[in-house]
């Protein structure tokens, strides 16, 4: 416990109050062209938040949940974990964008959006009700449309930021409808609540049902999993590759944390009325085995490496699923969802490393396809053993972390009797691992037809790329130490 | 107190050396004498030690324990541990190991470095690798954990053996030993999963190990216990079992037909001949036999099956020694010849007979190697005997040492080898007679090898000491210094006097005279000595070996006698020799072999029956494999792939860039959802 008891939301607070205090440097100062400044607030408010989150969670501060404001928002173990993963990605792409955005304009509002957007997330993590999961979603999404669209004069970006917000209109509707639905079958909006509703089982299985799916919808978008997908590849490619990777890492872990919440508090699947009205396992598996081969199997087509890494991360999706769907009561349970947590931080780490690696090839001007890349071995070695870790940790080989989150989750879909999703996910991981290592021949093996010019090597891009390296090859050992925090975390939700 | 100090020390003995190989690896470049120090200090230390913990197993008892667990806990029924297992057997072969491979690291110094030889940091540290492994192997208390250091013994023995790999003909026997060996291996790693399988334990017994797989085995012929045998007849499942690992054990003891590796394994430096191919490495092998013995006393025809193949084997090896040009090469298959009379010996019931044999040789043989190096460096590395001769007056210290070992070869009393080879040829008689007509013929074709081990071993030496220089080498050969002729010197007094630790016959008639080796065999743990395999070996249920005697000379009478035969043969093979080629020019006589001699030059074309398996037989077969698994396995997966990449290129085309068409798409999905999920939960009702 931590009194008073608001203080249980420091890191998204620390967050919100970041993005005020660049607000106002920038309303002091609008004309200021001094990045290091910006860069160095965002990135001090965001290492702040990640240290008061990770605090938190190792003090066990969410250990009996911390219920504000009627119950509307709820900071427990499983909120921490998350704020962690949103907070530290956030710090990784904040330090990867300060070279990026090089001499841009309007830097200041990039840092203020992105700082919101996370603020956006750390609520959906704390969402104890379906309106403030709403609010919660729209404040993670917002924000996001508008970084996508950030290069204002380059075309790709405008309209990868039109068609995510488009995409994020239409499914934000289906969020919202399946909310009105949900309640037109239990009178209220908090998940305790519902979960209370629906012990005894309801009278109106088929409202209530077309309301979970709908709601499921939203959650798909959230996490760019079939068949909400389709704006992912489009927003990935156009958007600066710093958004890339925030969007594709945190707003998918923001996704995930608020389905966990949502499904598990309010939807329990042992309840009667959950038995009548939707089963949301078989939904998960069947998104799962969808979401997984349809990302994969894309991602093996593809030419360009930002758009392969963007179905990979649909690909991801399906992954996580898998806990989704394994979450059947039988086994145990915060043994998947810890795995599904753990493949989360693991993903932050190595999908946004990934993506700055490609910021970086595309602050080098190298272009965007995998044979342009060729040859990026011998002239930016250090790097390039970064890439390479990724994308094999990505893959799921045992050179990082990837390996071991992976193991669990399938570990996790085994024990709940869920072998043949299992089965699916490691034929995908498989499969997976052609395209990845199209990426480490390309760039060591792979002769380039002409010599790349790389004239600067940026220092805090680099700096973002190894620590992005190094955590995901130390949680390798790191997290045979550590993944009790994450299966504790889940068992939270379970008491 | 002090016990337990040295059995918590024991694990040093091999991580000594394990170091020295750290050391040369890593810094040997920037050390004086490139990394031979660091490994005479870590033997040296290990030889301590081992001392050490033998004397702390004769004033007390043995010692077992487990190190480390690396699979195991509540979910696996088994455990795979990392353990230690000091008990008088293992013990004494830590101090054999560890006495001559400090030896032979002294004596590398004088035969690699004086020689100015290159890649010395890399021959230490594979020395003091091999050296560790080989400890590590001697202590295991598991069956697996002995696999996998006499996996890292086959390793080292591979780098060593290739280690002037820039010639043609190392890299090439190196490759030879480790195919030929690891053919054996497979076979042992069956066993060793057979071995888990039926068990479920691979220890090998101890203090404070409750269920060995030895222990349990003979429980379970008894019907004290039950396990699992595979549908057979346990007696017939165990005999499977035993003969599975053997197949390791003649792969690395060089019996018929693996033998064929040893003799190229000549093309290591001399040093690490004598100390992997003569004491060490391919003792490992006989070693593994008398470790789990209490497994293979259960079984009369596992025994019986290892005292054929080792009478063969010190039969067959013999004969083609006779005919060798090259010192080692006489010496390689009198090294074959040596471990076939120890396989008898324990095949035919003579525990204490077949480690004696065991002891003696790893002196005397370490010996002549060392001492066949010594005349190698005089030589100037021609090793061809027909080019020597003579060399007796340049080089006394290496003579006197060499002839003390050759007359322990030839089994000639009162030299060490005459009383280990009786005792072995001893037991193999009386358990023959015992009504084992098997074991009479194994025992016929060991007392024929010993008239040929006399007569090639007296021909080396007559070639190489005696009579006039035949090259100018020869006569004007390089002198030898201190570091080679100390080894020579320590090792020429023990193959000269170690057959005082078990003189059996002497006892027999004074029994004041102690069997040293006999007492101390029979003082071991519950379930490991040699008093424990006796009763094995002569009870019914398992072995059921009985002594005989010869008529009716008496126990005593048997075993003067059987002594008098070998020592007959020995000096008759000797003296043929000693007819044969002694003067100051002696002759070839080879041509008088007429169409034998072909065959024994060419080593009873075994090799090339080997080399015809492995392109005639195996190339084809696996030509086959290689078609099925490009045509239909690899056809099947490139049918996959593309399959998946045409499906790819169809879900990438869904991706057309029309935002309207998402939405489309979109709501199509969800609306399938609802549907299909209505259906099945049925809200439509």
């Amino acid at each position: 416990m931590i009194e008073p008891a608001w203080a249980a939301t420091a890191p998204a607070l620390v967050v919100a109050v970041t993005a005020l205090v660049l607000f106002l440097v920038d309303s002091i100062d609008p004309e200021s062209n001094r990045p290091a400044l910006l860069s160095g607030v965002a990135l001090v408010g965001s290492l702040a938040a990640m240290g008061v989150a990770l605090v938190y969670l190792l003090t066990g501060v969410g250990e009996s949940p911390v219920s504000l404001y009627g119950g509307q928002l709820v900071v427990d173990q499983m909120t921490l974990f998350f704020h962690v993963i949103f907070t530290s990605v956030t710090t990784v792409v904040v330090l990867g964008s300060h070279d990026y955005l090089d001499s841009h304009p309007y830097q200041a509002e990039y840092y203020i959006l992105m700082l919101l957007a996370v603020t956006g997330m750390a609520m959906m993590a704390a969402s104890g009700s379906l309106a403030v999961a709403f609010v919660a979603l729209e404040l993670a999404s917002l924000p996001s449309y508008a970084l996508v669209a950030f290069m204002k004069q380059n075309r790709g970006s405008v309209e990868a930021g039109l068609k995510y917000f488009l995409i994020g209109a239409l499914s934000s509707a289906v969020f919202v409808f399946g909310i009105s639905l949900v309640y037109a079958a239990t009178g209220t909006l908090l998940l305790d609540g519902i979960a209370d509703q629906l012990v005894e089982g309801t009278a109106l299985p088929g409202v209530l049902g077309v309301g979970m799916l709908m709601l499921i919808g939203g959650f798909a978008y959230k996490t760019a999993s079939a068949p909400f997908h389709f704006w992912a590849p489009e927003a990935y490619e156009g958007a600066p590759a710093p958004v890339s990777a925030f969007i594709s890492s945190a707003s998918k872990a923001a996704g995930f944390a608020l389905a966990f919440r949502v499904l598990i508090t309010a939807f329990p699947v042992a309840s009667a009325g959950v038995q009548n009205a939707l089963d949301w396992t078989v939904v998960a598996a069947v998104l799962a085995v969808v979401t997984m081969t349809l990302g994969n199997f894309a991602a093996a087509t593809q030419e360009n490496v930002k758009r392969m890494l963007a179905y990979s991360s649909i690909g991801h999706a399906g992954y996580v699923l898998i806990a989704l769907a394994s979450l059947t009561g039988t086994g145990d349970q915060s043994l998947v969802l810890g795995a599904g947590m753990i493949h989360l931080l693991v993903y932050g780490f190595m999908n946004t490393g990934a993506f700055l690696f490609v910021a970086l090839a595309e602050y080098w001007d190298v272009g965007r396809t995998f044979e342009e890349y060729s040859g990026l071995g011998t002239q930016a070695p250090f790097v390039s053993v970064a890439m390479t870790v990724f994308m094999f940790s990505l893959a799921g080989l045992p050179i990082g972390a990837g390996f071991l989150s992976k193991y669990y989750l399938f570990a996790g879909a085994v024990n709940g009797g869920l072998w043949w999703l299992a089965l699916v996910g490691a034929v995908n991981s498989a499969l997976s691992l052609f395209y990845y290592s199209r990426v480490v021949k390309a760039l060591w093996i792979d002769e380039p037809d002409e010599p790349h010019t790389i004239e600067s090597y940026p220092a805090a891009l680099y700096g973002a790329i190894v620590v992005a390296a190094v955590v995901t090859v130390g949680l390798l050992p790191g997290l045979f130490l550590f993944d009790g925090v994450a299966f504790d975390a889940a068992a939270v939700l379970f008491s | 107190m002090a016990e337990s100090l040295a059995f918590e020390f024991a694990p040093a003995i091999a991580v000594l050396p394990f170091v020295s190989f750290l050391v040369a690896l890593l810094a040997g470049r920037y050390l004086p004498k490139k990394g031979a120090i660091a490994g005479m200090v870590a033997t040296g230390g290990s030889l301590l030690l081992s001392a050490w913990t033998l004397f702390a197993v004769h004033t007390g008892h043995a010692y077992q324990q487990t190190l480390y667990t690396w699979v195991g806990g509540e979910l696996v029924d088994f455990e795979l541990t990392f353990g230690i297992l000091l008990d008088p057997l293992s013990t004494l072969m830590l101090v054999i190991v560890s006495t001559i491979a400090f030896l032979v690291h002294m004596f590398s110094l004088g035969y690699m470095n004086d020689d100015g030889q290159t890649g010395l940091p890399r021959y230490y540290a594979e020395l003091g690798l091999f050296t560790a492994s080989m400890l590590g192997f001697v202590f295991a208390d598991n069956l697996l954990m002995a696999f996998m250091f006499f996996e890292l013994v086959g390793l080292c023995s591979y780098l060593l053996i290739g280690f002037w790999f820039r010639e043609a003909g190392p890299p090439s026997a190196a490759k030879k030993a480790f195919l030929v060996t690891r053919f054996g291996d497979y076979f042992f790693l069956i066993g060793v999963v057979g071995v888990f399988a039926t068990f479920g334990t691979s220890m090998f017994g101890g203090p404070g190990v409750d269920d060995s797989f030895v222990h349990v085995a003979e429980q379970a012929l008894v019907g004290e216990a039950s396990v699992n045998t595979f549908g057979f007849e346990p007696q017939t499942w165990f005999t499977i079992l035993g003969l599975l690992v053997l197949g390791g054990v003649m792969g690395k003891s060089a019996q018929f037909p693996f033998h064929t590796w040893l003799p190229d394994a000549m093309e290591g430096p001399t040093p690490v001949s004598a100390l992997i191919h003569a004491a060490t490495m391919v003792a490992a092998g006989v070693y593994l036999v008398a470790r789990m013995y209490g497994f293979y006393a259960l079984s009369p025809t596992a025994l019986a099956i290892i005292a054929l193949v080792g009478g063969f084997t010190a039969l067959f090896a013999a004969t083609m020694a006779v005919v060798k040009r090259e010192i080692k090469q006489v010496l390689a298959y009198s090294t074959i010849s040596q471990y076939g009379y120890i396989m008898l010996a324990l095949g035919g019931g003579g525990y204490v007979a077949g480690v004696f044999h065991l002891t003696t040789h790893a002196f005397f043989k370490a010996l002549l190697f060392l001492g066949a190096g010594s005349v190698i460096i005089a030589m100037h590395h021609n090793e061809n005997m027909w080019d020597m001769g003579g060399l007796k007056e340049k080089m006394p210290v290496t003579y006197y040492a060499f002839l003390s070992g050759s007359l322990a070869l030839a089994g000639i009393v009162p030299f060490s080898g005459f009383w280990s080879k009786d005792e072995v040829l001893y037991e193999t008689l009386v358990h023959g007679l015992g009504g084992s007509p098997i074991l009479l013929a194994a025992y016929a074709m060991g007392l024929i090898a010993v008239f040929f081990t006399g007569f090639y071993t007296v021909r080396m030496v007559l070639l190489t000491f005696h009579g006039e220089p035949r090259s100018e080498t020869a006569a004007d050969p390089e002198p030898v210094r201190w570091n080679v002729k100390l080894p020579l010197a320590v090792l020429g007094v023990l193959a000269a006097v170690a057959g005082v630790i078990n003189l059996v016959p002497v006892h027999a008639v004074v029994s004041a005279v102690p069997e040293i080796l006999h007492d101390w065999l029979y003082h071991g743990p519950t379930g490991l000595n040699g008093e424990h395999y006796h009763e094995l070996i002569t009870n019914d249920a398992f072995a059921g070996y009985t002594s005989g005697e010869l008529l009716g000379l008496g126990e005593t009478g048997t075993l003067f006698a059987s002594a008098g035969i070998s020592l007959a043969l020995a000096v008759a093979g000797s003296l043929l020799a000693l007819v044969l080629y002694r003067g100051p020019d002696p002759a070839e006589h080879t041509d008088k072999l007429g169409a034998l001699k072909p065959v024994l030059f060419n080593n009873y074309y075994q090799d090339e029956y080997q080399v015809w398996l492995a392109e005639g037989a195996t190339v084809r077969v696996a030509r086959l494999a290689d078609r099925f698994d490009r045509g239909i396995i690899d056809g099947l997966v490139n049918f996959v792939s593309s399959l998946s990449l045409f499906s790819g290129d169809r879900l990438r085309r869904v991706q057309t860039g029309i935002v309207t068409n998402y939405a489309a798409l979109l709501t199509l999905g969800l609306t399938l959802l609802l549907v299909a999920f209505g259906v099945m939960q049925g809200w439509f009702v």
